[in-house]
């Protein structure tokens, strides 16, 4: 996946300055990072009277060429995250590193400089799409912002693009209403790759298409990312789709990461109570399964990201706070993203009892075992882990 | 006798652009507290079916050009508006995707209920505000008695939808249509309100039909699945026979297609090629053919009926002992459905006949 591999087009204007470029370290560097949205009151005087703490103090690394997956329900932060990352928001505090430089800190044309290497693909290819511009149109926008090699061979450039993405090239004339919304999000990608980025941030990008549209994106995703050696941020709320693409998972809940992990890690041994949670809740498309499995059905809602709960985020809805008789700790200190295993992360004071829980087992189980009876047609091939028809856990 | 009973449906739009072929022939039967799953993609008729027999559909675009819709004998699509409105809510309702354009920003809930259990019942005002705190209660909303006279601007999406569920259980109804009743809210609230509409139902006995593009939630919420394509039903099985065995090449095709959470690491996802219909296009042959990699000659010109896996099998309509149907001339092989891919020896998809369709996507180039 990671193996680098030349771009098929060239960059027409050569490589970018060679001051920019750390090779060593990860691509990006996030570090306490915080984006509040004012609240005021009164229409003349604005006055302050508070802020809503979108992302509230989040911290991560990605590697070149890694996928990093981060998930959430809405308004957990997790949008605000990838957006600010390419400063389409300021930062209110904290360090956000590409490639060794503090993008926080940049502003103008410095900024600029670095934004062609990082690139987003938007959730709703419907309203992310000028329908004014024809899709040849939208594809060499970027190119002609950055006055990237002579018009013909821009128009080369965008014939490639197209064909790269699985669209013919000759459509290049049409408008964005000729077009499905998986085409449109294929030119999307198309446009997001123009000026050969480093970095995407794809921010649900499937979530608007039709189910059967869904993987041919994400496949053309993978595959890109295997051509040029992408580095993606993938931000979904759809956990089974995350963990499908990602190397690593970055569970959020109210502006933080409350745990990171190995995306098979973290599908088979959560440790994070709202993780259990969140996996539990996911309906698997298999009755028998289905049939099986405890959910552990969390009570009330998310709450305001503008009034935090005190402590721990999650200790309103927390379903492993009140099996361990509400302990003060969850109420009075804010739990810290420690390290459990290798490379896992997580922010609970009791993540150490999770494992083990009944509900544990009950996820666990079910997901291991593609519990197919026997007769089945899509009982496991020999390659599949897990005893077929084993009984219920 | 089935509680609900629809023959032939056939629901067409005229706009601007030329008719639209929503539904193009769809016969299913619903018994009394059964839970039958709708699945489709957008534009597949599923929603418009359930419209078209709750006499909802957008006027005067939507027309029902053909078929019958039965409930309990009677034939709903006879009835005057008068009579029809006297059943909704009584014997039938509907729980929109949608809470917040589903109910009325300038009223509180209060009204909004009350109104509805009036409009029905002998009760008097008090009566019904009672009925209407204990139905809150009743679906997990907090201090109901307070609560009743909010708007629903002070309610969250999934407290929405709570008191969609509670207005449309409050007159204990024969048959509840959920049309995607979750898309909207996210997975742990989704897990919150699919429990509490499975309760509610099967304490009431209340038929179920759910409708949804999300083959995770039938999983889990439907006892048999009507799979939809292009206005048509494509496969209907009980829901565990369904997912066991999917035989019709789109069952097939959105099975692989989906990231499960249960799936090994490394499985690639087999996409179905192409896009949906255009349903401006009168059918032609099985609407599934252009994008099917089993399709033959015949498809294209063919659009085979609903008819037993097993040939000569009696049909059994609902229950769990429903019988497997599907409309394929040339369905997968089971060790093809495991794999999603068609594996006879030098099995090519049939070419379009004659030009070309003007397919915009082309084949997507292997990694």
């Amino acid at each position: 996946m990671t193996a680098p591999q030349l771009a098929p087009a060239p960059r027409p204007d050569g490589e970018a300055p060679a001051g920019d470029r750390a090779t060593a370290g990860p691509l990006l560097r996030v570090e306490d990072l915080k984006v509040y949205f004012p609240i005021t009151e009164g229409l003349i005087l604005q006055r302050h009277i508070g802020d809503v703490r979108a992302v509230d103090g989040v911290s991560f690394e990605l590697a070149r060429g890694e996928t990093l997956g981060l998930v959430g329900e809405s308004g957990c932060g997790k949008s605000t995250t990838g957006r600010a990352l390419l400063r389409l928001y300021r930062p209110t505090a904290g360090r956000i590193e590409f490639d060794g430089h503090d993008l926080a800190a940049l502003d103008g044309g410095q900024l600029r400089r670095f934004r062609r290497r990082m690139q987003m693909i938007f959730q709703d290819p419907y309203a992310s799409l000028n329908p004014r511009m024809t899709a040849g149109g939208i594809v060499r926008e970027p190119l002609d912002i950055f006055a990237v090699g002579t018009p013909p061979e821009r128009r080369e450039r965008v014939r490639d693009l197209l064909a790269t993405v699985g669209l013919d090239p000759d459509f290049a004339d049409r408008y964005p209403h000729e077009f499905s919304g998986g085409q449109r999000q294929r030119i999307g990608v198309a446009r997001a790759l123009a000026l050969n980025p480093e970095l995407i941030v794809a921010d649900e990008p499937i979530s608007a298409l039709d189910v059967s549209i869904q993987a041919q994106i994400i496949n053309l995703l993978e595959r890109l990312q295997g051509q040029f050696g992408l580095t993606y941020l993938f931000i979904a709320h759809d956990l089974s789709v995350v963990r499908h693409i990602s190397d690593r998972i970055a569970v959020m809940y109210l502006g933080r990461i409350v745990e990171v992990a190995a995306a098979r890690e973290l599908n088979e041994r959560p440790l994070h109570p709202y993780t259990v949670a969140l996996l539990s809740a996911i309906p698997v498309p298999d009755p028998v399964i289905e049939g099986r499995r405890r959910r552990i059905i969390l009570t009330g809602d998310v709450p305001s990201p503008a009034n935090p709960p005190s402590g721990c985020r999650f200790h309103t809805r927390c379903w492993l706070r009140e099996r361990l008789g509400n302990p003060e700790e969850c109420v009075t200190q804010d739990p810290a993203l420690r390290p459990l295993a290798s490379g896992h992360q997580v922010a609970c004071h009791f993540a150490e009892r999770v494992d083990g829980s009944v509900e544990q087992v009950q996820v666990a189980a079910a997901l291991l075992r593609r519990a197919a009876p026997v007769d089945s047609t899509r009982a496991a091939p020999p390659d599949r882990p897990g005893p077929a028809g084993a009984p219920p856990g | 006798m089935a509680l609900l009973e629809i023959e032939g449906l056939v629901v067409r739009f005229r706009t601007h652009e030329g008719t639209i072929h929503a539904v193009n022939g769809v016969s299913f039967q619903v018994d009394e507290g059964e839970t039958l799953g709708l699945v489709g993609e957008s534009g597949c008729g599923k929603s418009v079916t359930s419209l078209a027999l709750m006499r909802l559909l957008p006027s005067p675009a939507g027309h029902v050009e053909g078929g019958r819709v039965r409930l309990d004998g009677t034939e709903l699509l006879d009835l005057t508006e008068a009579e029809m409105r006297d059943l909704r809510g009584r014997e039938l309702a509907m729980i929109f995707q949608d809470p917040m354009t589903s109910l009325n920003p300038v009223l509180t809930i209060a009204e909004q209920m009350v109104e509805t259990i009036r409009a029905h019942t002998q009760m008097t005002a008090e009566q019904a505000t009672a009925r209407a705190v204990e139905l809150l209660g009743m679906v997990g909303i907090p201090r109901p008695e307070t609560r009743l006279k909010a708007f629903p601007h002070e309610f969250s999406g999934g407290m929405r939808q709570r008191v969609m569920i509670a207005m449309a259980l409050a007159l204990h109804p024969r048959l509840l249509i959920a049309d995607e009743p979750t898309t909207a809210l996210d997975v742990t609230i989704q897990a919150q309100v699919l429990e509490l509409l499975r309760a509610l139902t099967a304490d009431s006995g209340t038929a179920v039909i759910l409708i949804t593009h999300d083959l995770g939630v039938v999983a889990g919420m439907t006892r048999r699945i009507n799979v939809m394509y292009a206005g048509y039903i494509v496969e209907t099985a009980p829901t565990a026979e369904l997912f066991a065995h999917p035989a019709h090449p789109y069952t097939v095709g959105l099975l692989h297609s989906i990231p499960r959470l249960d799936a090994v690491e490394g499985e690639p996802l087999i996409p179905i090629e192409g896009t949906p219909p255009d349903q401006r296009r009168a059918p032609v042959g099985c609407p599934f053919a252009p994008r099917c990699a089993w399709r033959l000659a015949a498809c294209w010109s063919t659009n085979p009926p609903l008819e037993p896996l097993v040939t000569g099998m009696p049909v059994v309509l609902t229950g769990d002992r429903a019988t497997h149907r599907i409309a394929c001339l040339n369905p997968p092989t089971p060790e093809e459905a495991a794999a999603g891919l068609p594996l006879r020896e030098g099995f090519v998809a049939a070419p379009a006949p004659g030009s070309v369709v003007d397919e915009l996507a082309i084949a997507e180039v292997p990694a």
